[in-house]
This record gives C-alpha cells, sequence and structure tokens, in this order.
C-alpha cells in the first residue's frame, strides 16, 4: 500500500520536545522495538570495537617478524577480538537485535512477556560491556577468549578477572532475553497460531533460548571459579593440588559448544524467512526445519569434547563425541537440502537480503562440512590450534552468522524504520563482503593445512604469501562492512517510504505499519492459515508478472 | 477481560477503565490467569539456570570425590554436622512456611500470608546466622581460637594446629588413626594416608574446602537474594496488594524460595555426610 | 498471504472470562502439604540415621552416597512436586522443571565417562 509519509504513531515517534524527557523515554523504555534498537546500536560498537582489534591483528601478520606488536601484546589483542565478537556480538546480535524486535510482532503479541526484564537484559549487556571495555583500555588480557586454566586462574599477569566479570554479566543478559523469548513463545501466541504455523524465526529462536538457559550458567561457573582462583590464589583447577585444569575445559566447552549453536540458530531461522520471501515460495520442509532445529540444539549439549581431541581427554571419550559431532551435521544438511527445495522452481529475486542468504548456504556449507574434517579425531590431531580452525569458525560466525544478521537486518530494515535502503549499494556491499571474506578466510584453510598455528604473529617465511592474501582480503571486508552503516544511516533521512509491506511478504509483523505503532498492532490478529502461505502458483506466476519495479 | 480489547481504536488508550481489570494487569496480556502462568513458566526457566548453575559445582565436586575418596571423608569430618543437620530442617521447615503462604495467598488470608511469610524471614535469618557461626568456627581456628566467641574475646587457644580455610594457611589437622591411603589418593598424600603433601605441591584438602567454601558461600549468597525477596513479598502483601486473583509474585518469590532449600538438601549429604 | 482478520479480543480463544476466580487449576490443600513436610521430616531423619549407622558399620562407600543421594532426590522430588506445584502446573513448566535435571545428568554422565576412560588422577611419580 503505497504511502506518502511514515505513520504518526510509530514506536519511533515521540510527542516529546524536551531533549531530557526524549533521552528518558528511550533509556527506560519497555518497548521490545526500541530495546532492539539500543541493542542494534550497541552491538554495533561493540562489532566495530573487536573488528578494529582484527584489523591490528591482521595488519601484524602481514610480516613473517613480530614487528608490530610483542607476543604479549599480540596476545591481548587477538583475546580482545574474541572476547568482544564471542560475548558482546556474536552471540546477542540476531536474538538481542532481530529476535527482540520481531518475536511478539511475529507471535501477534503487543510485547514480550517480561518488558522490564528486557530492559533490564540490554542494561546487564551494557555493564558487562563496560567490564570489557576497562579490561580493554587496563591492558587488555592475554589468556585467549578460552580462558585455559592454569595460565589463566594462575600464571596470567593480564586483567582476567575484569573481563571474565564482563563475560559472567553478559550472560545473565543473554539468560534474561532467552527467558523471555521462551514465555513469550509458549504463552502469548495470537488466537489460531499454533506451534506448526509459527515463522521458522520463531522455532529458532525458541531452539537458540533453550540453548542459552542451559548452557550459559555452565560457562558462567567455570569463569567464576576462575575468577576465586586469582583471588584466593588457590583453587580446584591448580595440580599442585590435585586438581586437573581439563575439569575447567569440559565445563567451559560445555558452554561453548553450544554457544555456537547458539549463534547459528537464529542465523538459520533468518535465513529461512530469506529464502521463502525472495523464492516467492512455501519453506519446502516446514516441520523437518523446524524439528532439526531443536535436534542441533540437543545434540549440541552432547559434542563439546570435540574441542578437546588434544587436551589428555581419553580417545574413547573423543571418539564417541567424534561421532556424535558427525550426527549433527545430519540436521543442518536437512536445512540447507530444503532451502534448496525451496528455490527450486521459485521465482528468485536478487534483492539485498537474498544475496546475503544466497552467500550464507554456499560459506555455512563450507564452514560446516570444515567442521567435519575437524569432527574426525584424526584430522584434528593434525590441524588443530592451526589456522584450519581459524578459517572454520570464521566461515560459520562471519561467512554464516554475520551474513544471515546483515541479511535480516536489510530484510526488516523497513519495517523497522519505515525506509527503504538504497539497493544499489545494498547489493554492492553485499558483493564486496562476499568476495573479502573469501580472500581472507579460504588461505587461512591453506594456511592451517600447510601447519601454520593459530594465536602465533611470527611464522616462517613460506607462509607469508597466504597471509598478504588474507589481510588484502580483510581490508575489502572491512571497507564491505563500513558501507552499510553509512548507508543505513542516510536511509533514515532520504530512503523510499517502505508501507506496511514492501517485499510482499508473509507473516504477522507485515500485516502491522512500517514502523509498527508501540502496542505492535491496532486489534490482535487471528491466525487462520498456515507459515509462508503463498498460493502455490504465486511463484510462476509473479516469475511471470515481473516488470521492473515490481516489489520484488 | 472479553469485551476490554479493542477493535478499531488504537490499543493504548485507556478507556475501557480500571474496574474491567485489576491494576495489576499488564497491558500486553489478556487475562490474570495468563500472566500469572507466564511468569511462573518464566520463573521456572530462570531455575533451570540456576540448577545448572550449581550443577557446575556439583560436577566439580562428583570429579574430585570419586579421584580422592579418602580425602573427602577424612575433610567431612570436620566439618559441623550437627549445625548443618539443624540448618537443613531449618530450610525444609521455611519451604513448608513458604507453600503455605503461597496457600493463604490464595485464600485471601492476608493475616495468615503475612504471618507464613514473616516465619520465613525468621527461618531463613536463622540458616544465615548458623552459617555465619560454622564460618567464623572455622575462620577462629585459623587464628588459634578455639571457637569463634573465644577468638573475640581472646580466650581458650586451639591445642592443635588447624587451618581449614583455603590458602597460604591452610593446615589439615593430623589424621588419628589414619586409614592407609588408595593408590589414586597417594600422589598427594605421601606416607600413611593423611595430610602432608608431596615437596612442592599444596594440601588436596583444600580441594573439599574450597567446593564447601564456594558451594555453601553462593549457596548463601542466594539465601540473602532470598531474603531480599520475601521481604519485598512481605511488603507488598501488608500494602494489600495482593488478592486471591493476584498472587502472582508470592508464587514466583516462592518458587525461588523453594529452590534454595533444593540446593541446600544436596550439599547438606555431599558436604557434610561423607564417609 | 497469511489471512487475518481482525477481532475483539478473543475470538478463536475459549470464552473464559479471567475474573470468574479459581480459574481453572487444580489445587493442592493445605492438608497436603503438611503430609509432605511430615514425609521430608521422616526423609530427614532417614538421612541422618543412614549416615549415622555408616559410621559404625563398614558399608562400601558407593552405597553410602547412593542411599544419601536416593534420600535427597526423593526430598526434592517432593518439594517440587507439591511445594512447587509442578504436580498441578502446565506442560511447559513441568518440561523445563525435568529439562534443568536432564541437562545437568548429560553434563554429569559424560565427563564422568572423560575421568573414567582416562587413568586419572594419574598415579605418583618416584621422587618422594
Amino acid at each position: 500500500m503505497a504511502t506518502t509519509a511514515l505513520p504518526q504513531r510509530g514506536y519511533l515517534h515521540d510527542d516529546t520536545p524536551d531533549l531530557g524527557r526524549w533521552i528518558r523515554s528511550w533509556l527506560f523504555t519497555v518497548d521490545h522495538k526500541r530495546i532492539a534498537i539500543l541493542y542494534l546500536l550497541s552491538i554495533n560498537f561493540f562489532f566495530l570495537l573487536g573488528g578494529l582489534a582484527a584489523t591490528f591483528v591482521r595488519i601484524e601478520l602481514i610480516t613473517p617478524q613480530g614487528d608490530l606488536m610483542s607476543s604479549d601484546v599480540y596476545n591481548r589483542m587477538f583475546t580482545l577480538h574474541g572476547v568482544i565478537m564471542i560475548f558482546f556480538f556474536l552471540i546477542p546480535a540476531i536474538p538481542a537485535v532481530l529476535g527482540n524486535f520481531l518475536m511478539p510482532l511475529m507471535l501477534g503479541a503487543r510485547d514480550l512477556a517480561f518488558p522490564r526484564l528486557n530492559l533490564l537484559s540490554w542494561y546487564l549487556y551494557m555493564f558487562g560491556g563496560i567490564f570489557a571495555l576497562s579490561a580493554a583500555v587496563l591492558g587488555g588480557v592475554d589468556t585467549g577468549w578460552t580462558f585455559y586454566t592454569p595460565f589463566s586462574s594462575t600464571y596470567s599477569n593480564s586483567n582476567v578477572i575484569l573481563t571474565i566479570t564482563g563475560a559472567f554479566i553478559m550472560g545473565f543478559s543473554s539468560i534474561a532475553t532467552a527467558v523471555n523469548f521462551i514465555a513469550t513463545t509458549h504463552k502469548m501466541r495470537a488466537p489460531g497460531l499454533t506451534w506448526f504455523r509459527l515463522p521458522l524465526f520463531v522455532w529458532a529462536m525458541y531452539a537458540t533460548s533453550l540453548v542459552i538457559v542451559l548452557a550459559t550458567p555452565v560457562v558462567g561457573i567455570a569463569l567464576l571459579l576462575v575468577a576465586i582462583e586469582r583471588l584466593w590464589g588457590v583453587g580446584i583447577f591448580d595440580p599442585a593440588l590435585g586438581g586437573d585444569p581439563l575439569l575447567f575445559q569440559h565445563l567451559f566447552w560445555f558452554y561453548s559448544h553450544p554457544a555456537v549453536y547458539i549463534m547459528i540458530l537464529p542465523a538459520f531461522g533468518v535465513i529461512s524467512e530469506l529464502i521463502s520471501t525472495f523464492s516467492r515460495k512455501r519453506i519446502f520442509g516446514y516441520e523437518f526445519i523446524a524439528f532439526s532445529s531443536m535436534a542441533i540444539a540437543i545434540l549440541g549439549f552432547l559434542v563439546w569434547g570435540h574441542h578437546m581431541f588434544v587436551s589428555s581427554q581419553s580417545v574413547y571419550s573423543s571418539l564417541v563425541f567424534s561421532f556424535i559431532t558427525m550426527l549433527i551435521a545430519i540436521p543442518s544438511a536437512i536445512k540447507v537440502f530444503n532451502w534448496t527445495a525451496t528455490l527450486y522452481k521459485g521465482s528468485i529475486s536478487y534483492r539485498t537480503p537474498m544475496l546475503y542468504a544466497l552467500g550464507f548456504i554456499g560459506l555455512f556449507v563450507i564452514g560446516g562440512l570444515t567442521g567435519i574434517f575437524l569432527g574426525v579425531v584424526a584430522i584434528d590431531i593434525h590441524v588443530t590450534d592451526t589456522y584450519f580452525v581459524v578459517a572454520h569458525f570464521h566461515y560459520v560466525m562471519v561467512g554464516g552468522t554475520i551474513m544471515a544478521y546483515l541479511g535480516g537486518i536489510h530484510f526488516w530494515w523497513p519495517k523497522m524504520t519505515g525506509r527503504m535502503y538504497n539497493e544499489i549499494w545494498g547489493g554492492i556491499s553485499a558483493l564486496i563482503i562476499f568476495v573479502g571474506f573469501n580472500m581472507t578466510f579460504f588461505p587461512q584453510f591453506v594456511l592451517g593445512y600447510m601447519g601454520m598455528p593459530r594465536r602465533y604473529h611470527v611464522y616462517p617465511e613460506e607462509f607469508q604469501i597466504l597471509h598478504v592474501l588474507s589481510s588484502a582480503g580483510a581490508t575489502v571486508l572491512a571497507v564491505g562492512f563500513i558501507i552499510p552503516i553509512i548507508y543505513l544511516m542516510l536511509s533514515l533521512k532520504t530512503g523510499r517510504i517502505a508501507g506496511d509491506n514492501p517485499w510482499d511478504a508473509t507473516g504477522l509483523e507485515w500485516k502491522t505499519t512500517s514502523p509498527p505503532p508501540t502496542h505492535n498492532f491496532e486489534a490482535i490478529p487471528v491466525v487462520t492459515t498456515e507459515a509462508y502461505a503463498y498460493p502455490p502458483e504465486a511463484a510462476a506466476r509473479d516469475a511471470a508478472e515481473w516488470r521492473p519495479g515490481s516489489p520484488l | 477481560m472479553a469485551t476490554t480489547t479493542p477493535t478499531a481504536k488504537p490499543a493504548p488508550a485507556h478507556e475501557h477503565g480500571h474496574e474491567a481489570h485489576g491494576r495489576e494487569l499488564a497491558h500486553h496480556f489478556e487475562s490474570a490467569q495468563q500472566q500469572k502462568e507466564t511468569a511462573t513458566l518464566g520463573m521456572w526457566v530462570f531455575l533451570v539456570t540456576e540448577i545448572m548453575l550449581f550443577g557446575g559445582i556439583f560436577m566439580a565436586y562428583i570429579v574430585y570425590r570419586w579421584a580422592f575418596p579418602d580425602v573427602w571423608a577424612e575433610a567431612a569430618h570436620h566439618l559441623n554436622t550437627p549445625l548443618g543437620a539443624v540448618n537443613t530442617v531449618v530450610l525444609l521447615v521455611s519451604s513448608l512456611t513458604v507453600a503455605l503462604a503461597v496457600n493463604a495467598a490464595e485464600e485471601g488470608n492476608r493475616r495468615r500470608l503475612l504471618t507464613m511469610l514473616g516465619i520465613t524471614l525468621l527461618l531463613g535469618a536463622t540458616f544465615l546466622v548458623i552459617k555465619g557461626f560454622e564460618y567464623s568456627e572455622k575462620f577462629a581456628h585459623c587464628a588459634g581460637a578455639a571457637d569463634p566467641v573465644a577468638w573475640v574475646t581472646g580466650g581458650a587457644r586451639l591445642e592443635e594446629r588447624e587451618c581449614l580455610v583455603p590458602g597460604r594457611n591452610f593446615v589439615f589437622p593430623e589424621a588419628h588413626g589414619a586409614e592407609g591411603s588408595k593408590g589414586a589418593g597417594a600422589a598427594h598424600g605421601a606416607e600413611a594416608g593423611h595430610a602432608q603433601p608431596q615437596a612442592g605441591l599444596g594440601s588436596p584438602y583444600q580441594l573439599f574446602y574450597f567446593l564447601y567454601f564456594v558451594a555453601t558461600g553462593l549457596h548463601a549468597v542466594h539465601m540473602v537474594i532470598g531474603l531480599t525477596i520475601v521481604s519485598v513479598l512481605t511488603f507488598i502483601a501488608w500494602r494489600g496488594v495482593i488478592t486471591p486473583t493476584y498472587y502472582t509474585p508470592i508464587e514466583v518469590g516462592g518458587l525461588y524460595w523453594h529452590l534454595i532449600d533444593i540446593i541446600w538438601v544436596f550439599l547438606f549429604p555431599l558436604f557434610y555426610l561423607v564417609h | 498471504m497469511a489471512k487475518t482478520s481482525t477481532t475483539a479480543a478473543h475470538g478463536a480463544r475459549d470464552a473464559h472470562d479471567a475474573h470468574t476466580e479459581h480459574a481453572g487449576h487444580a489445587h493442592i490443600s493445605r492438608g497436603t502439604y503438611y503430609k509432605v513436610f511430615a514425609a521430608l521430616m521422616v526423609l530427614m531423619a532417614l538421612t541422618v540415621g543412614a549416615w549415622w549407622i555408616e559410621g559404625m558399620i563398614a558399608l562400601p562407600r558407593l552405597l553410602g552416597v547412593t542411599i544419601a543421594m536416593a534420600i535427597a532426590i526423593a526430598k526434592t522430588t517432593l518439594i517440587i512436586l507439591y511445594f512447587m506445584h509442578v504436580k498441578v502446573s502446565e506442560r511447559a513448566t513441568q518440561l523445563y522443571a525435568g529439562a534443568a535435571f536432564v541437562g545437568f545428568a548429560i553434563m554429569v554422565i559424560i565427563t564422568m565417562a572423560d575421568y573414567f576412560a582416562r587413568g586419572w588422577p594419574p598415579p605418583p611419580g618416584p621422587l618422594p
């Protein structure tokens, strides 16, 4: 429906002329949409910070000698990169930004179940972030984001406790979000919205929340025990007392492996939405994708030992972990097959969100398959702690999660802001990101396989060409990440007014105005059809009727 | 509630007035029933995280008790089991009073509600006092005094050196009638199954006491939080906010209290009753 | 596209009016609470009693801890089902109550499997 102006009572709109009241209306909001925007801004800040650390790392790695920074500074730099990116960007990104904004809308509710808890989760995020920033400013921490004992608990001379406190507090933020999502999904669905009519994004958020709730406290206690050991001078990870450093690793990875599913499951949810909308087709195998999200969430708790194959973990355990790791590939593959089947005979539109979605599928397959290689004990012994692992997880986390995040931001940008972004620049930056990403990380597979260890800044001459290639790619990637910030901000002033449903998509969020009013819907909708209820011939018909200027 | 959701009018407007539902019903819910069930579910999801948090400590406990059973048995001997048992009973009674408080709220009996909440507060405070005494016993022994009172008054000294607070001054007293150490524990308790560690190593009994202090300490922190919650509940109950249609805070706060009790039900036998 | 229609309030939902008291769910009586408490006290006596007896006779350690844990689990089950109302709660709540213990069990079982298979703690070295 064509409109010429933003709706008057959108959630962004404020009648308060007073700056103080305006600030308070944002800082004390309980509107999930405003909280999502608060998260969007703060998460982007941390992303840029983590990116800055990565920039220094990649600059140092251009030369084989340690000329830019000492080993100690280098340790602190990659640790900062890891801690910020994982705890303050990847874990919260899609759930806290897109999830917070969309869950009530997709469920036909007026807000999440516990709006004030939602605001508290943002404040906890910021509070944790302050600790992490303080640690960084005070010289950082050199243990790696994995905080292995006994280095972190006994020998490190860096700001371990400060950083741990930041991560611990962030854990509570994560838990608060998950509690909200679970309660809202169970109790606040609109009339007629049964579980199997939910958008797959909601299923993905639900599975993610389940993982958050079960896993996060364990890393909390693991890190707390390290902090206590540092403070008290005594601890249970100290071999001198009979303690086992590996116990820390068990507790740490019990969270940190499911954590990677916390990072990727929401991305899967976004991709399902994008693939369906931009093929103009119902998702193929809806139940399979829904169940596979739950299967990944549950199986994800059984495989943490694949991070510990060379740690002195027993061989028998390692083999069992390895086997179950293979099994996890199955639900992930099921999703990829179903997305591909959705694309088949769809009316494919190459708008920016779809570019990210298609890029995701390719890059996630590479990242996921290399994960399977790493899951084989014999291969892992050779490539563990090399750049092969670094390349693997960047393929899934950047090529996977970040691509999905950007695709989702672009897709729901009109809903969140009422404006369309510039499609040309959107396409250009998606391409730049894709090229830059592969240029950065593909050489790292080769590097790792050839034996380049991770977390080293000094390396043999023969690796230099690949490192230079990787750093050049990182430059391209950085440009690709900066450009969207610019055109998205510009779109707030100059973007085309989007209207309620610029993509002609299904889903309850498109039934209300863009941006939505504070209470989401004028009246709670009643749902009578399945999700993605495109008529069967929609794809064929839309393809036949496509003209320049069609919605898709 | 069925008539109060407007159709064509913007939702937040308050045209229906407050007589149609209690003030405590948040506008994003459609009924008090839904709000209560949602709050209960939300609290249970949070309790899952608390169980997993203590689960990590129990995990560490299980590993080390399995690895060093003799160390565990000897170490547990020096905890104040009678006080621990009293504390367990105190908490079990407090769980009853909390359940009765919720029941009173459901039935609209404000006096009984306040009484039960008050008793719960008393019992919780008793628990913390007893725990505080237990801890101060340990600290007093480290300072060389026979008990906390003597520590403060400068009275009776402890005959045998003992310091069970982990750290630089940790000293585990000589075992009387020491059991022979099994092979697995011998790495850290050299000759006759008692405390003296190998050169360069610390006393393994510290593993037990570290876990004891961390587990009971974390539990005590949760008790303080629980007492704060119950105090707030007492206050709002006194103010008349709780009615038979709206007793969600009591129910949800009560759930938290019960969890604290459950954790102690496991801590007690695991730390105090080891042979 | 999904068809939706505006509606007054609940529409497809049941016509349940939130103002009728005792909105539907079952109820645990005060008598039950007292009975559960009595059971908890009996179990507490068993806990201490078993410990006392084990101090006098030589019971294998594994049996001792199994008994203690069984009693603790019984106490916990009673508290969860009755005091925490899980017995009369909706299915989702019951599921989450169970999920916590399943998660804990997974962590313990798999981690202990590693310890069992590893030969840890390592045997002492030759030095005194």
